[in-house]
């Protein structure tokens, strides 16, 4: 393989992961914007999203369907969560409390989705339109991951400018800093509230059915998934969505040159990242200060 | 007066559990202490300095491993071992200090979880050493100091931890009621104030964050000659998630709570298992249940109707504090 | 609020103090030695699996056989004439778990004879223990060669095809292939490192050129990184040490890139699982079955035909096979030994030869390693089932399969 087949495969590789991460990322980042909630959770509901895909795709035969469905189907679940029990414990102020609900809600999803879907791990298979692979500077490279980047880039752009650019975003940044003021001037600040953790889910249940070709729906998802999510939305910057961009894309190149380079260290790649940044950047790098 | 009388009667009553307890419910008994041990230290960030922490597995694997090489290749006796496993790991616990208490709220958190999780990925990469993946088995309980043998047996060993509980709940209880703990208390409600009186801030974190490693590393310790073995899945990430929860499920600040919500979650865990696959649903549901009713623990509970303490852990506003401009 | 929560304390604290004190009694009441075992009491297998947590599928295979054997056994008189019970316990695939699990079907059940444990760490954990507990534990499915090399202990035996056996059959099966240079991935765990060194000291015996090796974390999830390594070694086959979720995801990911279609793919482990939820994208992946339930003898037809009728719609998985052979070798010897007792099992296990659902079987006395087949199979579309199968290509007879005694290598 030439050096630039090479270096441009890798790079597509890493944004084609950054996609995926930046789905969970950047919900679980929306969410403690808005709520100040370390979601536990976020991890299952990814999981949730891929097996509602998986059942999608077998009763419609449509990955496009999965798309649409699972997400809703998620974004529900976290709705209703939200409605029940978190919304009690907000004039608490209290993090443990919002930890150990989480902690129980992902517990208790991951039960429910094994007595569900059961043990086995569930394939689905890639979307025959984005199979195969196509070649670049001579290297094949997969169609459907050539996806991943499209559909990523597209929304983080899509979401970007829906909280620069409209109203409903201008709101959703407005609570998150000050949620008083917001209340005081007549918004229903729960309502948004609800609808962020709900898009929060639908997020992660988006990046779940974009991971489910890759990795096939199995049990172990969510654990993986939530501290790798942890570490980018904390390197981007606790409740900055540009952040969580910059997060998922510094994390995924870093993750696919260092194991190429240094297989070694792959594991511990991600945390020495971190700890790198916050030793000169406590907040992150887009860390919002109040 | 009051304490001195009932620390003496749970003392006893501590004693007397092997006379009443079968064989087989000794493992589970002295692991849950153990458990009790490591979820107090905690508590000592979390609960009196507001320092919550996501990282500290690092302190149970470092003293678990720590003792298990002491054991297995210099055959110290055990007691020995474990003093000089909590000592060395005091002292790797110094740059985690150092490095983590330079920021705070959730920066901190995430902190201690990426010392914890380079633990892990270390014991991996070191596996001649660690035993990698496999661990390291057949850890002896050598004869301690003057030949004495009553720890190699489980019922020597259960009273081994039960010294051990009894005397860290003591330090623990000295330390957060002297000046060192004012401090601590001044941190945890306003640290900018705190810092403002002259106290160097950043020094006693450090200090409680040591502190906490070292009793947490006790824990670890006391576990690895226990089991006979260290394994990886003793320094896993899950594991700081289960004794936060312990803390908070047990009552944060409190000491006492966190020692019983150690106990209570592994009995509960152990004893669901037995009756049902479904256990970690019914797990979940129970904590849910907690934090809707009964924020302040099961020590809060407890002490609900008599309590003087003007402060509930429920007041202790989240992790999720926001960096403010306070001492960054 | 203070009427529910004095509700929740109260009852949990009763609920434990009834169960502790159950069990107590129990214990009480019939202590262990002076019970005496009567035609009617069953025969306790203990089985310390994983039912909750990552790899709860391979534990709901064993427990899915193990119901199956009790079924058959049951029908048939038993074993020594008495009824088999089998405790499941759920170790959650972690070591300290299982050492606790274990402890208390010794010491609460009076269960010293154990089977069915999912992963290596786990086994190397209760092992030094077996003496102490005077128990016997017979391996269905941990791989990690070492068990019965450095980490021999007398109460131990293993059924199953060990990670270097499985090496050992890939490697004969390429001697005769037209690629020349190998590279192998694997996990970055004792498994892992386990079958890629056998993988490397077999190759190269058969004259062929070892690449180089990567280990990707535990839990990766993202191979492209790791694809593009093995394209960039310029080896023309690749050895994959990756099972269950990360096997898995490296064939989806690997069928993305076609790699399939420039490097020989060949594994250690073929299951039926995971054959399953690939699809058709596993088809053609070429690999060392340790069980594949093809196998046209039959003691194995038997089985399948049972397995079937039990389960429709499934198909007896490697776990299932291995299971049931551990557990037809262990009744045999225990008849063998007409005892329970965990020091008479193991003398009548040495040297035991049993021809089960993989042929004939011997349980070597030299380290307790039982003699296997060695399977090479490819994944095939098949007319008989709704989804592909291991399509048996090559059987290596026990002698050139199972290394040297107490060794992970092979002088042959």
């Amino acid at each position: 393989m030439n050096f630039a087949g090479f270096l441009l495969t890798q790079c597509l590789n890493a944004l084609s992961q950054a996609s995926i991460l930046f789905f969970i990322a950047s919900g679980l980042t929306l969410i403690f914007g808005i709520m100040r909630i370390v979601n536990f959770a976020h991890g299952a509901l990814f999981m949730l999203g891929a097996y509602a895909g998986y059942t999608a795709v077998r009763v419609t035969g449509s990955f496009t369907a999965a798309l649409i469905f699972a997400p809703i189907v998620t974004g529900l679940v976290g709705i209703a969560f939200e409605r029940v029990f978190l919304s009690r414990l907000y004039a608490r102020g209290d993090g443990g409390a919002y930890l150990m609900v989480t902690f129980g809600l992902a517990v208790i999803m991951g039960e429910a989705i094994r007595l569900i879907w059961g043990a086995q791990a569930l394939g689905v298979p890639t979307p025959e339109a984005l199979r195969g692979a196509v070649l670049l500077l001579d290297q094949p490279f997969p169609r459907y991951r050539l996806f991943l980047i499209v559909i990523g880039a597209t929304a983080a752009i899509a979401m970007w400018q829906f909280l620069e650019r409209t109203r409903a975003g201008l709101l959703i940044r407005a609570v998150s800093q000050n949620a008083e003021m917001v209340h005081a001037l007549g918004t229903n600040v729960e309502w948004v509230r609800t609808g962020v953790f709900g898009l929060g889910c639908a997020m992660a249940a988006i990046g779940g059915v974009l991971a489910a070709p890759l990795v096939t729906a199995f049990l172990g998802m969510s654990a993986s998934v939530i501290i790798d999510a942890f570490v980018i939305v904390i390197i981007g910057g606790m409740g900055s969505f540009l952040g969580s961009i910059i997060g998922s894309l510094l994390v995924a190149f870093v993750q696919v040159f260092g194991a190429y380079y240094y297989p070694d260290l792959a594991m511990a790649i991600m945390y020495l990242l971190m700890l790198m940044i916050l030793v000169v950047r406590p907040g992150g790098l887009l860390g919002k200060e109040e | 007066m009051r304490f001195a009388w009932t620390f003496a009667i749970a003392v006893v009553l501590a004693c007397l559990v092997p006379l009443v307890s079968p064989n087989y419910m000794m493992t589970i008994i002295v692991e849950a202490l153990i458990w009790g041990i490591f979820a107090m230290s905690l508590d000592l960030l979390v609960g009196y300095t507001r320092l919550y922490s996501f990282g500290h597995v690092a302190a149970y694997g470092l003293g678990a491993y720590t003792s298990a090489l002491l054991l297995l290749h210099f055959n110290l006796p055990l007691p020995i071992a474990i003093i000089l496993a909590v000592a060395i790991s005091s002292l790797i616990a110094v740059p985690i200090a150092w490095v983590c208490t330079r920021t705070h709220g959730v920066s901190f958190a995430m902190l201690t979880l990426a010392f914890a999780q380079l633990g892990y990925a270390m014991l991996y990469r070191f596996k001649e050493f660690t035993g990698g993946s496999n661990g390291l088995a057949g850890i002896p309980r050598p004869a301690g100091p003057f030949g004495l043998e009553v720890f190699q047996g489980k019922i020597g060993y259960f009273y081994l931890v039960v010294f051990c509980l009894f005397g860290s709940y003591l330090l623990c209880r000295l330390l957060v009621n002297s000046p060192f703990g004012s401090v601590l208390a001044g941190i945890r409600e306003n640290e900018a104030k705190t810092s403002a009186l002259g106290y160097n801030t950043r020094a006693y974190k450090r200090a409680v964050v040591i502190a906490s490693y070292g009793f947490g590393s006790l824990a670890g310790a006391l576990y690895a000659p226990f089991a006979g073995f260290a394994s990886p899945e003793l320094f896993f990430w899950l594991i700081s998630g289960k004794v936060l929860i312990m803390v908070i499920v047990g009552g944060a600040g409190t000491l006492i709570g966190p020692i019983i919500g150690g106990i209570f979650f592994i009995f509960l865990e152990h004893q669901l298992a037995e009756f049902t696959d479904l256990w970690p649903l019914i797990f979940g549901a129970i904590f849910i249940a907690f934090v809707m009713l009964a924020p302040q623990g099961i020590w809060g509970l407890v002490t609900s109707a008599a309590s003087e303490r003007r402060r509930s852990p429920g007041d202790a506003a989240s992790e999720s504090e926001d960096v403010t401009g306070a001492s960054a | 609020m203070t009427k529910i929560s004095k509700l929740v304390l109260p009852a949990m604290t009763r609920r434990q103090i009834l169960a502790g004190g159950a069990a107590a009694t129990a214990v009480l009441a019939t202590p262990a030695y002076l019970r005496t075992a009567t035609a009617a009491t069953p025969i306790k297998i203990g089985i310390p699996t994983v039912i909750t947590g990552g790899y709860a599928v391979l534990g709901s295979h064993v427990m899915r056989t193990s119901n199956l054997v009790k079924k058959m056994t049951d029908a048939s008189g038993g074993v020594l004439g008495r009824p088999i019970e089998f405790l499941f316990k759920d170790t959650q695939g972690d070591p300290a778990n299982c050492v606790r699990k274990t402890q208390e079907l010794v010491e609460r059940d009076d269960c010293r004879i154990i089977t069915g444990v999912v992963v290596s760490s786990e086994a190397r954990a209760i092992m030094p223990k077996l003496e102490e507990w005077n128990a016997f534990f017979i391996s269905h499915g941990n791989g990690d060669g070492t068990l019965t090399a450095e980490f021999y202990v007398d109460n131990f035996f293993r059924a199953n095809t060990s990670a270097p056996m499985g090496a050992r059959a890939l490697a004969l099966y390429l001697k005769d292939s037209e690629n020349m240079d190998f590279y192998a991935i694997g996990s970055d765990y004792a498994w892992g490192h386990s079958s890629v060194a056998a993988f490397e000291e077999q190759i190269k015996k058969v004259g062929k050129n070892f690449a180089g090796s990567v280990f990707a974390p535990v839990g990766n999830k993202d191979y492209s990184t790791y694809i593009t390594k093995i394209t960039q070694s310029g080896a023309q086959g690749a050895y994959v040490a990756l099972q269950g979720d990360e096997g898995r995801a490296f064939y989806s990911q690997a069928q993305q890139y076609g790699l399939a279609k420039r490097v020989q793919l060949v594994t250690e482990i073929v299951a039926q699982a995971n054959i399953r939820a690939l699809g058709k994208d596993s088809v053609g992946l070429v690999g060392s079955s340790r069980y594949p339930f093809t196998y046209d003898i039959p003691e194995n037809k038997a089985f399948v035909e049972a397995f079937t009728k039990e389960y429709p719609g499934e198909l007896p998985d490697w776990t299932d096979g291995e299971m049931f052979q551990a557990l037809q070798i262990l009744f045999t010897a225990m008849e063998k030994a007409d005892s329970t007792e965990a020091k008479k099992i193991v003398a009548a296990m040495e040297e035991l030869e049993v021809t089960s659902v993989k042929g004939a079987v011997k349980m070597r006395k030299c380290d307790h390693q039982g003699e296997n087949q060695g399977f090479v199979v490819r994944v095939s579309e098949s007319a008989d089932y709704s989804e592909p199968v291991p399509e048996i290509l090559k059987i290596y007879p026990r002698e050139m399969i199972t290394p040297d005694c107490r060794s992970t290598s092979y002088s042959n």
